[in-house]
């Protein structure tokens, strides 16, 4: 793999992908192990630009990065929206004078992280920009997945919640359907886009998504404070149509359903108190894995180097 | 200053092209037909295969004077029109400050006479400062030769606010000129809801939010019996929305961009901001429809939005970065190049709806290639190409699509009255 | 290019090999890690070995290429593959097994990786082939047969689960 930048799912080829999953592995098995660094990195820096706040993934990233022996620096800009006169341009040149190897940029809008990576020789990794992509999710998901069915053709997986604004929903279902799996959305019809890619079903009905038979549920984080003009009534009347009731826990764990969810969870919306103790739960995994992915992203790219010229594709 | 353009094919408004010879003298044109002679001392223009045309009019500009002349000024925004074949434009009034007095009027003018070749008309703000709740200073305005109103930029948010200038206006004959849109509606005005948006992950504007705004402004303008005219619609119910009004006898008209009949929404690729305009680009479906209103005659006149924007600021992140693109030297060569020569209308189209349509809009007689008519006219060689350079262009911005790209067609030879303005 | 060792040859050295970490096995537990490309395979022959012999031992594999410090080497990076230590590193009698000792820097490499997993009592180190032309001071413990070689000869080895065929193979370059 000779790519610079890890920007979306949508630019990784078949191989990319099975090579990253595949590569995953080996990193997961370091944890094991009482020293959990090696030296892979040693010398390079990691810039960490997360315009969001956002604890797990930064936290994630750093671990990873540190693990790899990579130095690590978070320029802690501010989380308020960017002020109209700083561009891209500004930002990039500042990082290009630091000699970043890797930079990890968080932002809400979409698109910036690919605008960052074609000015820079740094290779730049998208830890989420906008409703638009979420990369290294998608490939810890798929990772936790594949731990649960090796063989991940012909699995279904039920995505359910505020599919319109997610950048989690986005790359994770684009992934799953270049693996072969089935994707299933499910959310109000306010939140599930009528224009949403091909080859996923849409369903408004919680009930019936269940009837199609998912292998596991995706839960998306719903938050209210969102929304600009509601979207839904509220929490508790989304919790009672479209969240994982004790109810329909029940049903779930009858079937052996295996639950995922990106955190954090908002519990009594998007699940009740009991999914957090389940057997098939797989959110604890989803964290542990989410470091080795990002460690076999870090590991696999190919920043350019000095003599280069920066790449503007 | 006179010549003879010997051999071109002549076009006008109706019918092909037919071939012939024009004599040009001291501004008028003398003489059209077969096999002319040169008098003495006047020099032969060789236009053997190619269109001797009336000149075009551009009814949509944007030259961004006052207070944004990064981005263009009114003589280099007069000179890439000349650089397309355009001789006479009509100024939106969004500028900083926005046209909505006479004295702004005055001030714009003034400056287009000093520095620009060619003749320069304004329109005028319908609401002082474009915020949409104050009457401009309409008269003011009117006196000094205003006849379009438009808060270009925006729509009138408030319908009770566009009711009244309408009735209040269209006693003096001006018309009023409709950007349609539904704020509540557009999102952050990036671009079309739909298979794109999703997955670049931006909120989209629907098209149902324009064809809501262009319905209530052709409602209002038929109870008020105002002239409406809608400005760059961009979908195929917008189209059908102007064409079941015409049936109905209200006073639209309506104009097209070339962009929104060459791109679609697929082509702004991976954040492409030299896609983003607004009203954005729709899909190809909408670009189908509009070709069709257009032949039909549903769109009365071609407008380019010519939009320039500096690189640094469309250089932002796809939502930051300013709505628009430019059109002013790109638009007839990539007519030619997408639609005539690819034989889907021919140059009577053109010269119907980007050269006479638009004058007549204006009050102003359309020019054509006839004898006794003053002289103002194009040489277009459709056989030549033109690389639209950065060395090409005139206007001090370069944000087209059309970027160093090369197309089908040149304008060889633009003349007005006794000056020959471009001659390559 | 010639073939140097054959399947017999192969046979020989790891014979050689394994009658000289026979001696240490008996004396005290030792752990086999074989590096891996091919060195593991050689230290489950060793391993194979020692069972028939009834000798007790510890068996792991060790990916180094996370390491590795001559990555501006390779145009494209070997894929990584797990390493597997189940056995407790701390305390442990270490016999490395590689299938080449050239220029030492592998088994720095190796080094590093062992002692993240703990501190091992001991370090040793058994080559199927020593080709010299060292660039740092490591010595191999075991050696199951020497090879003269010019610096920028390449050696070839082949083994059977790996390659499909025991073979060495030595490319002269000109």
């Amino acid at each position: 793999m000779a790519r610079k930048d890890f920007l979306d799912i949508a630019s990784l080829s078949r191989e990319e992908v099975d090579l990253l999953l595949d590569q995953a592995t080996p990193f997961k098995e370091l944890f094991t192990r009482s020293v959990k660094k090696v030296p892979a990195l040693k010398g390079k820096s990691v810039l960490m630009l997360f315009y969001e706040p956002s604890t797990r993934t930064l936290s994630s990233f750093e671990v990873a990065a540190k693990r790899l022996s990579a130095d690590v620096i978070d320029l802690d800009v501010p989380h308020s929206s960017v002020t109209k006169g700083e561009t891209v341009k500004d930002t990039v040149d500042t990082l290009q004078a630091m000699r970043a190897d890797y930079i990890v940029v968080r932002h809400k809008m979409a698109g910036l992280p690919r605008a960052i990576a074609r000015q820079t020789k740094a290779s730049v990794i998208n830890a989420g920009d906008g409703a638009h992509a979420h990369p290294t999710q998608a490939l810890l998901d798929a990772f936790t997945l594949k731990e649960a069915f090796p063989d991940l053709s012909g699995r279904k997986i039920l995505i359910a919640g505020d599919i319109l604004h997610s950048r989690v929903a986005r790359s994770t279902s684009r992934l799953f359907l270049k693996l072969g799996v089935e994707v299933g959305f499910l959310g109000p019809g306010s939140l599930v886009p009528r224009t949403g890619p091909e080859g996923i079903t849409r369903f408004t009905d919680f009930d019936e998504a269940l009837r199609w038979g998912p292998d596991a549920v995706y839960l998306l984080r719903v938050q209210m404070e969102r929304q600009e003009v509601q979207y839904f009534p509220s929490v508790h009347e989304y919790h009672r149509v479209y969240g994982v009731t004790q109810e329909r826990f029940e049903r779930i764990r009858g079937e052996g359903i295996y639950i995922m969810h990106p955190g954090p969870v908002n519990r009594g919306v998007e699940l009740c108190h009991e999914v957090m103790d389940y057997e098939r739960s797989l959110i604890n995994q989803q964290v542990e894995n989410g470091i080795a992915a990002r460690m076999a992203v870090l590991y696999w790219l190919k920043p350019q180097t000095d003599s280069e010229e920066v790449n503007r594709e | 200053m006179s010549f003879l353009i010997k051999g071109g094919e002549i076009a006008g408004e109706e019918g092909a092209p037919v071939r012939g010879d024009v004599l040009v003298e001291d501004g008028v044109i003398k003489a059209v037909g077969q096999n002319l002679e040169a008098p003495e001392g006047v020099r032969e223009v060789d236009a053997d295969g190619k269109i001797v045309a009336p000149a075009m009019f551009d009814a949509h500009v944007h030259f961004r004077e006052p207070g944004q002349e990064h981005k263009e000024d009114i003589a280099h925004g007069t000179e890439a029109a000349i650089n397309g074949g355009v001789t006479g434009v009509v100024m939106m009034p969004n500028t900083s400050p926005v046209i909505d007095s006479g004295a702004a009027v005055g001030t714009v003018l003034d400056k287009a006479r000093q520095v620009s070749r060619i003749p320069v008309y304004t329109s005028g703000c319908i609401t002082k400062g474009r915020i949409g709740e104050e009457l401009a200073g309409i008269d003011g305005m009117r006196n000094l030769g205003v006849v379009m109103l438009t808060d270009d930029g925006d729509p009138v948010a408030n319908p009770a606010v566009l009711k009244n200038a309408m009735e209040y206006a269209t006693s003096f004959g001006m018309f009023f000129a409709s950007h349609c849109e539904v704020p509540e509606l557009s999102g952050p005005r990036a671009l079309n809801e739909g298979k794109v948006s999703y997955q670049l992950g931006i909120k989209g504007s629907p098209a149902c939010s324009e064809e809501i705004c262009m319905d209530r402004d052709i409602r209002l303008a038929y109870a008020t019996g105002a002239h409406v005219h809608i400005q760059h619609v961009s979908s195929a119910i917008g189209m059908k929305t102007v064409r079941w009004w015409k049936e109905r006898g209200a006073k639209v008209t309506a104009e097209v961009a070339p962009h929104h009949l060459i791109f679609n929404e697929e082509d702004i690729g991976e954040y492409d901001t030299y896609y983003k305009m607004n009203p954005p680009l729709r899909t190809l479906e909408d670009n189908a429809a509009l070709l069709e209103g257009l032949k039909e005659g549903v769109f009365d006149l071609i407008a380019t939005d010519h939009a320039p924007h500096g690189e640094f600021e469309k250089g932002q992140d796809f939502v930051s970065a300013p709505n628009g693109i430019t059109g002013l030297e790109t638009a007839l060569v990539s007519l030619h190049d997408r639609f005539i020569a690819a034989g889907e209308f021919g140059w009577d189209l053109i010269v119907k709806r980007y050269s006479a349509e638009p004058r007549r809009l204006m009050g102003l007689d359309p020019v054509a290639v006839e004898e006794g008519k003053p002289a103002e006219l194009i040489v277009f060689d459709p056989t030549g190409e033109t690389t639209f350079s950065r060395d090409f262009m005139r206007s001090k911005s370069v944000n087209t699509p059309f970027l160093d790209q090369t197309l089908k067609g040149r304008v060889d030879l633009v003349v007005r009255g006794r000056e020959v303005l471009l001659e390559r | 290019m010639a073939v140097v060792l054959d399947e017999n040859a192969i046979g020989e050295a790891v014979a050689t090999l394994v009658e000289q970490i026979r001696a240490t096995a008996q004396r005290s537990r030792v752990a086999i890690v074989g590096i891996r490309s091919r060195g593991d395979e050689v230290a489950e022959r060793i391993c194979a070995a020692l069972e028939e012999a009834k000798i007790e031992h510890d068996y792991g594999m060790l990916d180094i290429s996370l390491y590795r410090d001559d990555l501006s080497h390779l145009a494209e990076n070997p894929k990584l593959q797990s390493s597997e230590i189940i056995f407790q590193m701390d305390g442990a009698e270490i016999v490395l097994v590689d299938d080449v000792l050239f220029t030492g820097r592998t088994i720095r490499a190796a080094l590093d990786a062992v002692t993240d997993y703990g501190r091992p009592a001991r370090i040793q180190l058994a080559v199927l082939i020593d080709r010299g032309h060292r660039e740092i001071p490591i010595q191999p413990d075991y050696v199951g047969v020497k090879l003269e070689t010019a610096r920028m000869d390449h050696v070839i080895v082949r083994l059977k689960k790996t390659d499909g065929e025991d073979a060495v193979e030595l490319v002269t370059t000109p």
